[in-house]
């Protein structure tokens, strides 16, 4: 009995330490970005505090304000999943539901182009985005996401498709709507959890790219990951100011993360059993 | 659905049927191709093209700070990288880099799987907090590990030494330590990603196997050798490739944090061919070592692919 006891304990001690050690550099920026920055730098740390929310103002509506930040990378991220998404849904309909030549290979092809390291595809992109002139620029953005985003929504979106029975189609089809109407009508509203899944990834990604960012962003455009280093100088660090833009940067994301959480789990696990999936 | 409208039409006469069904497959493939086609000729933009055109790049001298050096120079690139100790060195980092953080992931990530399936209660909250780390974007949890956790005699990591008598440590300025940093960096960030795949796999096995293990008396571990183990091992296997892939091309925790350094401790193949190409402008020798990158995700994709169909 009280093995038992002591080994309930035991697990409830490593969940504990587990559970912290996740939760606390997130916890401990938003206690910072609520800190003045005398606070912040107080040794030992401090837990206790006078909570004040002037990091917060000043780095919205002080001078060099991360709004336009936040703002490109609103658009970046809407951008980039409108455009994924009309383009994803049709294609994933295709590879899941129709029959054609080259299928096999077309499934293979979008799946080997997740394969292609960041890296590689940006030197050569930012060339020709140099050359016509679309360096700090939305579309130029926008149109290097797809290369990650459009694989893995496709790959996503067909494991959603090939869950819905087929007999719903062909009942569609012979009381004679055209093939895009049953598309539209019949298949797209059986799989709009999948695509709501869907969207929050490619959002999240898109919300979250650094490399493609750094190298394409300007003056015009920059995503408020890539201005958070603004605040960290070799001269000096803006403590709370940095730990304010930081929450700001994380609270869409976490914001998704945990109202779509168990869709999160369900789409990582399709990746992992079906074969598919980045990230 | 295609053959159901086939048959139908068979039914009403046997002579136009294979021509009425021609036409249909032909339309069924003229349909594909229509919504196939826009994300296809964007992926053929994107990531093809770009491909072909760092081929491409890789043979030229391409330097941004001296372009009148410029020029086509063959293999010349390829063979500057074969007698580049930083290359070599940046491979190296690499592969410690991708093979601990992943080892450490699914370790980690299973033994907290099996714990927490036993647990009766508090399981919501593993999935909530898990989620965590793994929607946060890597610039912003390398930004935040980089001043308020490991920053010397200010981060929680550096508080916490002091106070286990270990004393301050540079985190990020000492080679070693550097490295270990951000392999705990990684390991922090995408282990609940391990964690929560294999529990959703755990919790999908079936029951009644264990059942019967258990009037058989086998003990806990065999169970977990004999049958936890071999049913997991697709889940795993596949956690295994999709961490690879991204550990070997991860790029901005690390480059918010250390940027490669110091000097190049931390410099990933990855790493060492953006800094190439954007910092010191070679982008024709960048170009190479963006491609000796693609090849070694190749190879090893390759021998991770032909693990998963083996046994």
């Amino acid at each position: 009995m009280t093995a038992k006891r002591l080994r309930i304990i035991t697990l409830l001690a490593i969940s504990m330490v587990f559970l912290l050690a996740w939760a606390f550099p997130i916890v401990w920026s938003v206690l910072n970005s609520l800190k003045t920055d005398s606070d912040v730098l107080a040794y030992p740390p401090k837990l206790v505090f006078a909570p004040t929310l002037d990091a917060y103002r000043d780095v919205l509506f002080g001078s060099g304000s991360i709004l336009p930040n936040l703002l490109s990378s609103v658009i970046i991220s809407v951008g980039t999943t409108v455009v994924t998404m009309l383009m994803a849904v049709p294609a994933a309909y295709a590879l899941a539901r129709l029959r054609f030549r080259g299928k096999k290979f077309a499934g293979f092809y979008v799946l080997a182009t997740q394969m292609l390291p960041p890296v590689g595809i940006i030197i050569p992109y930012f060339l020709v985005l140099r050359n016509i002139g679309w360096i700090d620029t939305y579309q130029g953005i926008i149109l290097i996401y797809l290369s990650f985003s459009l694989p893995f929504a496709i790959w996503l979106l067909v494991s959603y498709f090939e869950d819905i029975p087929f007999e719903m189609e062909e009942a569609a089809y012979l009381d004679g709507a055209s093939r895009l109407k049953t598309l539209w009508r019949i298949i797209i509203p059986q799989v709009r959890g999948g695509i709501a899944v869907t969207i929050v990834f490619v959002f999240l990604n898109a919300w979250n790219e650094f490399l493609f960012a750094v190298v394409l962003s300007g003056n015009t455009v920059r995503p408020v990951t890539v201005a958070m280093f603004n605040f960290v100088s070799v001269e000096q660090t803006l403590w709370a100011k940095l730990a304010a833009v930081s929450v700001l940067a994380m609270l869409p994301v976490v914001v998704l993360g945990v109202v779509a959480q168990k869709h999160i789990v369900k789409g990582l696990t399709v990746g992992a059993v079906k074969g598919g999936g980045r990230r | 659905m295609a053959t159901t409208a086939v048959t139908s039409a068979g039914i009403a006469s046997e002579a136009p049927r294979s021509d009425f069904g021609h036409v249909l497959a032909q339309r069924e493939r003229r349909f594909a191709a229509a919504l196939l086609a826009p994300a296809f000729l964007a992926l053929l933009a994107t990531t093809t093209f770009p491909l072909l055109f760092l081929v491409y790049t890789s043979a030229f001298r391409m330097d941004l700070a001296m372009p009148f050096t410029n020029g086509f120079v063959g293999f010349e690139n390829y063979q500057m990288l074969l007698s580049d100790e930083r290359f070599w060195t940046s491979l190296l980092v690499s592969l410690v880099y991708t093979g601990s953080t992943v080892a450490l992931q699914v370790i980690i990530g299973l033994a907290l799987a099996l714990l927490v399936m036993d647990m009766k209660r508090g399981q919501g909250w593993f999935r909530v907090i898990a989620i965590l780390p793994v929607v946060l974007s890597p610039a912003v949890v390398g930004m935040i590990w980089r001043t308020f956790m490991l920053a010397p005699e200010f981060g929680i990591v550096d508080f916490l030494a002091i106070n286990a008598g270990l004393g301050s440590k540079n985190w990020l300025g000492d080679p070693t330590l550097a490295m270990v940093s951000v392999i705990a960096i990684h390991t922090w960030q995408w282990t609940p990603f391990a964690f929560m795949v294999l529990l959703a796999s755990l919790a999908s096995l079936p029951e009644d196997i264990y059942e019967a293990a258990r009037l058989d008396r086998a003990s806990a571990w065999q169970r977990f050798r004999r049958i936890t183990l071999p049913l997991l091992r697709p889940a795993i296997v596949m956690v295994i490739i999709m961490r690879t892939m991204v550990a070997l091309t991860a790029f901005a925790a690390i480059f918010t944090v250390t940027a490669g350094g110091p000097g190049t401790a931390t410099e990933i193949l990855n790493l060492y061919a953006y800094r190439k190409s954007f910092t010191e402008l070679s982008i024709g020798y960048g170009s190479a070592l963006a491609v000796a990158l693609l090849i070694v995700t190749i190879i090893i994709s390759g021998i991770l692919f032909a693990m998963r169909r083996a046994k």
